[in-house]
């Protein structure tokens, strides 16, 4: 696909940073509206890059998520510098959460983050390397894109 | 009457001169200045009336029911929301102002708390037999609806299927009042007295009804003066009613115009209250993002403090809310509803929608997906070049808009002062 068919942007995210939870997600869902995609895939991809946006503020020191929309697909790559999954497939498991009491005290940490972004995407890729970080590729196609 | 577009909110282009308020108000960012005068972009307005209450020039004009209009009645029937008893101050008790409402020309005034405590019933039985999706989120602010429908489409489904109780008490008049009085329906005007401009949008353009029950709505700032005179001459008619009060308000239903106030009276099931235009749509994006699934019932007002802050009343709203938390207090858990009726109305889907929300056709860069795409990188490079001081003098509400209007052929990068001070 041609360079100039595929929108790109990246978003930093810092970790601990609490007070702006969820901005990179709305700008991202409010992006993919202004590029006209239905809002069925609007939301899968809003409720994806909310929770890997949470991971980042959550768990890692700082993080980037790269956006690119083609045509045919929402490309959400999340890359973080932190601690690292040490089990990745423990962690893909509903329920299971290493957030700290403060964590679940704001609401978070309900061990449904991973297993949701997984959900609503259409392909999922999680790499990860202890004390090092962590980088997700979440692809959601866009089938209801109207032509 | 009913208009595809229906906004209750326009700009008085004489008293306009072009200043800068109402723009960084608006927050579907609605509103541009284009030759001096703002103006109003239909598909993104949604009657907040978030301009009408910063505009210094008094140039926002809601456009409600006049009292006038309703002369073609033959029987005129009021039903004001329960913010009017908070208006007068503690001297006047709620059974006197509906008493000086029928005084200021209107044949017959019910309250509305008992339909309020009706409503509440009939949502909790609602949420027991609908254990998914969560949350719900009622339909009683009108602006919370068509925000949901422009803006947060994917949530139309979560609208809770209940109409607010202003048309459901026109419903159970409208269906009564014909047979009961021996007129015509149609000679028979139902108003609502409200706070705020957009229930006149629900009244003529209804998302959720084939059509709305009501006739009209008057402000209260209209309708203010004439009820404080009758208040004023009506001080024997105020010994009657502290004597023989006539109306049974309901203690569940007295609280419903105060943020949370439609929260209080569910039993067993976990609700929250937002209020305020900017935390409703903090909210709504979180719902959006998949959060607060472990809350049964999200209500959501756009004024502050809810219908109590609505830009069309007079008492300022502190006070205003100060007077109805004593009438709460006062009222205590009175109910005056029977469960049983409540059931009968719910199961026979008198007080359902006559059909879902609907989203409104949202508004993407360009139909063609590939030109979308093109237009967004456009928009950034443009956006890049701006200086982010968001000062309003192009026309946008800030720079960011600007360039979403450049790539949509509605406005020139030109229209930025400092662009075109670096370029020259």
């Amino acid at each position: 696909m041609a360079a100039e068919d595929v929108y790109r942007q990246e978003f930093p995210v810092k970790g601990g940073d609490f007070a702006k939870a969820g901005t990179v997600a709305c700008r991202i869902k409010e992006l993919l509206k202004d590029l006209g995609l239905d809002s069925k895939t609007v939301r899968r991809a809003a409720i994806a890059a909310y929770e890997a946006e949470m991971n980042v503020i959550m768990y890692a020191w700082q993080g980037r998520m790269d956006l690119a929309v083609s045509t045919q697909e929402v490309r959400i790559t999340v890359d973080d510098q932190g601690p690292g999954i040490a089990d990745i497939e423990l962690a893909m498991t509903e329920g299971y959460s290493t957030a700290t009491p403060e964590m679940r005290e704001l609401g978070f940490g309900a061990g449904m983050g991973l297993p949701n972004i997984k959900r609503s995407s259409d392909v999922f890729h999680i790499d990860s390397h202890a004390g090092q970080g962590t980088r997700l590729e979440i692809i959601i196609r866009t089938n209801g894109h109207k032509p | 009457m009913k208009e595809k577009n229906f906004h209750a909110i326009h700009i008085t282009k004489d008293k306009c001169i072009g200043c800068v308020h109402c723009l960084g108000a608006c927050p579907t960012k609605a509103i541009r200045v284009r030759d001096g005068k703002a103006q109003i972009i239909d598909e993104l307005c949604i009657d907040c009336g978030e301009c009408l209450r910063v505009c210094p020039y008094d140039a926002v004009h809601s456009h409600t029911t006049s009292f006038s209009a309703l002369d073609h009645f033959e029987y005129k029937v009021a039903i004001p929301s329960t913010v009017l008893y908070g208006q007068f101050g503690a001297a006047n008790l709620p059974t006197e102002i509906l008493s000086a409402l029928r005084r200021v020309g209107f044949n017959e005034v019910y309250d509305l708390s008992s339909i309020c405590e009706l409503n509440c019933a009939a949502v909790e039985e609602y949420l027991n037999e609908h254990p998914r999706p969560r949350p719900f989120i009622t339909a009683t602010c009108p602006v919370v609806v068509r925000l949901i429908q422009g803006r947060y489409p994917a949530l139309c489904g979560q609208i809770l299927p209940i109409e607010p109780p202003r048309e459901i008490a026109a419903k159970i008049l409208r269906t009564i009042l014909p047979k009961a009085l021996g007129i015509a329906p149609e000679k028979i005007g139902i108003i609502h007295i409200t706070p705020c401009p957009a229930k006149m949008v629900s009244i003529n353009s209804p998302a959720t009804l084939n059509k709305s029950y009501l006739d009209g709505a008057i402000s209260i700032r209209d309708i203010y003066p004439q009820i404080l005179n009758a208040l004023r001459k009506g001080q024997e008619d105020a010994l009657m009613r502290h004597l023989f009060p006539e109306t049974q308000f309901s203690g569940i239903g007295m609280g419903w115009s105060l943020s949370g106030g439609e929260t209080r009276g569910l039993k067993n099931h976990r609700a929250v209250a937002v209020s305020g235009i900017q935390d409703t749509m903090r909210v709504l994006d979180q719902v959006e993002a998949g959060l607060l699934q472990d809350i049964d019932m999200l209500e959501c007002t756009v004024c502050p403090d809810g219908c109590v802050g609505g830009p069309l009343e007079v008492e300022n709203r502190f006070l205003a809310k100060s007077r109805i938390l004593q009438l709460v207090a006062a009222a205590g858990e009175r109910s005056v509803v029977d469960p049983k009726d409540v059931s009968r109305l719910y199961h026979k889907n008198f007080l359902s929608f006559d059909h879902p929300v609907s989203p409104i056709e949202s508004r993407p860069l360009d139909h063609d997906p590939a030109k979308a795409i093109r237009k967004a990188k456009r928009r950034e490079k443009i956006f890049a070049d701006l200086p982010l001081k968001d000062c309003g003098v192009c026309g946008a509400p800030d720079c960011r808009t600007l360039a979403d209007d450049v790539v949509r052929g509605l406005a020139h990068v030109d229209d930025c002062p400092f662009v075109k001070k670096e370029k020259r």
